[in-house]
């Protein structure tokens, strides 16, 4: 299935292939779209920027699509994906020297789509485990978000943060542990 | 499994489930898809343009006057008469270089022989 691996861009295939690639890429685009907003919500903690983001990973990858493709071997490209939204995530920190401009505790998803479920059910947990989230390093923030807001398994976090499946494992049972620690510290448990 | 253990594994499951109903999929709003297939549609029109551009650029009577060999005359012309002419320099250098050397010769000779005398 791989063929050659120099990058061919989207405009230097004839009509028929391109054809072909931009049906591929936009059912990649339809079935990821909600990942890859979700991921950069969640890292940048407003929607604004997150459209920015999600427009420019989802860019990129166009430009790569027909190699990745290649590359893939048949896995799936999800992985690969939110590799680049993860770039773009931080070279946006670095960029532009800042952190989220609002906390994920105060931000949307808690504010504004659970809020009436959580209060109405007293779930201050909710709240509690988001402020949480912001104490851990970027890395098990990440890791936690990719496993929980997009249903990724350890092997995909492992292949989207270029590290191990072990060193995965480790990342997300460290992270667990570390906001259960700190959830119970702060209950004076 | 200890009463210890146990805690802890239901602590622990008690932050995962709290974590899956806190980091929930946020749907994008639906102006982003129109927003991006149109970025694409811009991108991707940009770059056909300088494709265009640069085909234009070489046109089809510029390509085969580069490749009839009746024009390739002048540029082995100039390539040669710019090896003639720096040879030609060099050799004045050469040539310069030795003249004051046998001038520098004589003039020795010369203050020796005048301080003999």
């Amino acid at each position: 299935m791989s063929g050659p691996t120099e990058n061919v861009e989207p405009g230097d295939l004839g009509p028929a292939a391109k054809a072909e690639l931009d049906r591929a890429f936009d059912r990649f685009y339809r079935d990821h779209l909600r990942d890859v907003y979700s991921y950069a919500y969640y890292r940048v903690g407003n929607h604004h920027d997150a459209e920015d983001l999600t427009e420019q990973a989802f860019l990129q990858a166009y430009r790569h699509f027909d190699r990745a493709r290649r590359e893939s071997d048949g896995r799936p490209l999800r992985p690969w994906l939110i590799r680049i939204a993860h770039n773009l995530a931080s070279n946006y920190y670095r960029d532009r020297s800042r952190r989220p401009q609002t906390p994920l505790e105060s931000a949307d998803p808690i504010a504004a789509r659970h809020d009436t479920e959580a209060i109405a059910e007293g779930r201050e947990e909710l709240r509690e485990v988001m402020a949480n989230l912001e104490h851990l390093s970027e890395d098990r923030r990440e890791a936690l978000i990719m496993r929980f807001a997009l249903g990724m398994d350890n092997r995909e976090i492992a292949r989207a943060l270029g590290r191990s499946d072990g060193a995965t494992k480790v990342l997300i049972h460290r992270a667990i542990k570390q906001l259960q620690e700190e959830m119970s510290d702060e209950r004076g448990e | 499994m200890s009463e210890a253990s146990e805690r802890l594994s239901a602590s622990s499951w008690d932050v995962e489930s709290l974590l899956s109903e806190a980091l929930r999929p946020i749907e994008p709003p639906e102006r982003l898809s129109a927003r991006f297939e149109d970025t694409l549609a811009a991108v991707t029109a940009a770059a056909a343009e300088e494709l265009s551009d640069w085909a234009e650029e070489l046109s089809e009577s510029e390509l085969r006057a580069l490749r009839d060999p009746r024009n390739w005359v002048r540029p082995v012309v100039a390539v040669g008469a710019g090896g003639v002419a720096t040879g030609a320099l060099v050799l004045i250098e050469l040539r310069r270089r030795g003249r004051r050397r046998s001038e520098r010769g004589l003039r020795s000779l010369a203050g020796g022989l005048r301080s003999r005398l």
